[in-house]
């Protein structure tokens, strides 16, 4: 099986806390809340029997990592004398297998991916997550894995500029494809990740149906085959920035881009000149895992991370960095404004698909070849 | 004996730069090439899967026709530059020598981000032509192999300038007008007398503009808009995006030794050796 977490996206949120933080959007309790809550930073726990301890706890760096460094762990030592430190080295599955496998384990907690926590899972690298502790109804379906839980979750958005669209919206990927009546250029990611359901969807498959469809191989090729047809209006997206800068150099008119991204350029662009739609988009989960033989004690990290489920401290997470609460009760606590830009509330939960890592497993990797074919040839 | 000695203080002389080669970039070509072959398993499954890959084909023809037409870009405009540089002007020539080298100062991404804000749909010549009501809808002109093209001729241009400025100069005016006293016009005396005396410099411009093309990364990738693949922006891909060493290095060996093959087949129809080392 091959280890299917999104890396990018993760940094990537890192990233787009940074730019809030410096733009003065986030305060720096609000900062340390929300990363607190993305799960790169630790939840808040009492460690009154192991004064001495230290919590590491492992993001995808930047200069997140020295931020949440200076602002949360310093503070936090302040308060329970406990030393947190943040590590933003990118705890890759390879890392965290190559730590447990050498005996010489110094991370309590990561933010991986659940293809990340399946591998790990089988390897019997990961401590499994005690459902005692961490409540397992406080985090979205199908993201509390035996090994693993969700921290936060983004989508795969429909975000659309009005303005150049003369006002005419497309609601649906059908409509996307559709270059007569919303002509104008789109934008994908340089990746099928969260894409190919879009090119399914087109086709006509209903939402609930896209991974059944590419379940074959000819399925797979009548998907890539969408993006074929589309490709004189297709620039695409590297990395989350680009696709921010194609919105906002009016480059492009339409496109399948991350919601994190998509609640930054909600405040850039100008009115009526940026819609977001969840219709039909893919809602991915980051993950939690806990290396075998952590050094902090298993038990203590678990109430980090029930302490992290928290929907107030959830909330602050959307509001201040964009990206969702995996706990789906945080909606209510959304203030009106944000809703729509929330990937977990309950109305936009209804219009996605869990984003599917064990089909990119056996998949990801002979379909991003035909997409790059696709798109070039 | 005496001369051995001489000849051994050269290579002393050369030994630093040669030390360097070896250590920063033979050895590790050698490795990338030990990478071609042995990951993820002995053998020649990268170039097999290469060989089947539709995806590589196209990005090596894409490759091959951006190089070939900045080339050919770079040495129309150049050649104009450097004759006027060399034939016309006079009191002004240290300036526009200084003009063609200026670019260098700045660095090519610098450059290829200058190019997104002048040519994107809302970029200043699209904002000027739509003032000038002459279009009425922005024109297409980046995010495709027109964007990359139009930066990669400026990017590449002073290469093709400087080899064809030192032959050019080097060519006494004295043919020129032994030609026009005995009556050929204009025309002929430039296209029988004066052109295949820069020929020289012109191969050397082409060579130099078209190998250094087929590398280039920066300036398709940001204004290509992912459709115009080239080659070393798909080994990128490779790497990064799937930590797939094995292919992105074999991508690597066949873009050398295709590179080696056009140098080759060029050496057939040209001298390279009086092109490049002879030259006058």
């Amino acid at each position: 099986m091959t280890d299917t977490t999104d890396f990018e996206a993760k940094r990537d949120i890192a990233e787009i806390a940074v730019e809030r933080y410096k733009q003065g959007r986030l305060t720096r309790r609000g900062f340390i809340a929300a990363m607190g809550a993305l799960g790169v930073l630790p939840a808040f726990g009492h460690r009154a029997m192991a004064q001495t301890k230290e919590i590491i706890v492992v993001n995808w760096g930047g200069t997140a990592k020295d931020v949440l460094q200076e602002v949360l762990c310093d503070t936090y030592t302040a308060e329970t004398g406990i030393k947190v430190t943040v590590d933003g080295s990118g705890p890759s599955a390879g890392k965290i297998r190559a730590m447990v496998e050498s005996g010489a384990v110094v991370w309590d907690l990561c933010d991986s991916g659940a293809g990340s926590a399946i591998i790990l899972e089988q390897q019997g690298m990961t401590e499994a997550i005690d459902y005692s502790i961490v409540d397992k109804s406080k985090v979205l379906e199908g993201t509390a894995y035996n090994n693993g839980v969700g921290n936060y979750v983004y989508s795969y958005v429909l975000a659309t500029n009005p303005q150049l669209l003369g006002g005419n919206i497309p609601q649906t990927w059908e409509d996307v494809w559709n270059v007569k009546d919303f002509p104008g250029m789109r934008t994908f990611r340089k990746s099928v990740r969260g894409q190919l359901e879009s090119a399914t969807q087109a086709r006509g498959v209903p939402l609930a149906e896209v991974y059944d469809a590419l379940s074959t191989e000819d399925g797979i090729k009548a998907s890539i085959a969408k993006f074929r047809e589309l490709r004189e209006n297709i620039i695409v997206w590297g990395s989350g920035s680009d696709s921010q800068n194609l919105f906002l150099q009016e480059e492009v008119a339409i496109g399948n881009i991350w919601s994190t991204r998509a609640h930054l350029l909600k405040d850039q662009m100008e009115e009526g000149t940026f819609n977001v739609s969840f219709n039909g988009g893919v809602i991915a989960p980051g993950i939690w895992v806990v290396p075998k033989g952590n050094p902090a004690g298993k038990d203590e990290v678990m109430k980090f991370i029930a302490h992290g489920q928290k929907p107030e401290l959830q909330v602050q997470w959307l509001e201040k960095i964009g990206s969702g609460p995996i706990n789906p009760a945080a909606a209510e606590l959304v203030p009106a404004e944000l809703a729509p830009y929330n990937p977990s509330s309950p109305q936009n939960l209804a219009m996605q698909i869990l984003y599917n890592d064990e089909w990119y497993a056996k998949n990801q990797v002979s379909a991003e070849e035909l997409y790059v074919d696709a798109l070039i040839n | 004996m005496p001369r051995v000695n001489e000849k051994v203080s050269y290579w002393m002389l050369v030994l630093p730069a040669l030390a360097i080669m070896v250590c920063f970039y033979i050895l590790p070509v050698l490795g990338i090439w030990e990478i071609a072959f042995t990951e993820p398993e002995t053998g020649v499954g990268n170039f097999v899967k290469m060989a089947g890959s539709n995806a590589v084909k196209t990005s090596f023809v894409i490759t091959f026709r951006v190089a070939a037409i900045t080339t050919v870009g770079c040495l129309i405009l150049g050649y104009i530059v450097a004759y006027a540089i060399s034939n016309f002007a006079t009191r002004l020539t240290p300036l526009m020598v200084a003009l063609v080298i200026l670019p260098f100062w700045v660095s090519v991404l610098i450059r290829s981000f200058s190019w997104i804000v002048l040519l994107g749909r809302s970029g200043l010549v699209n904002d000027a032509l739509m003032h000038a009501e002459l279009i009425e809808r922005p024109l297409r002109l980046m995010h495709n192999e027109l964007g990359v093209l139009i930066a990669m001729i400026h990017v590449m241009l002073p290469f093709a300038v400087l080899p064809m400025l030192t032959n050019m100069r080097g060519i006494s005016g004295v043919y020129v007008q032994a030609a026009r006293s005995l009556g050929a016009s204009e025309w002929t005396s430039f296209r029988q007398v004066y052109f295949p005396q820069t020929m020289p410099g012109v191969l050397s411009g082409a060579l130099l503009v078209f190998v250094l093309s087929l590398g280039f990364f920066v300036t398709p990738a940001l204004l290509g808009g992912g459709r115009v693949l080239m080659i070393s922006e798909y080994i990128t891909y490779q790497i990064q995006e799937f930590l797939n060493w094995g292919l992105g290095s074999a991508l690597s060996v066949v873009l050398l030794v295709a590179t080696a093959l056009v140098l080759l087949i060029a050496a057939r129809f040209v001298n390279l050796r009086a092109t490049l080392l002879e030259r006058k």
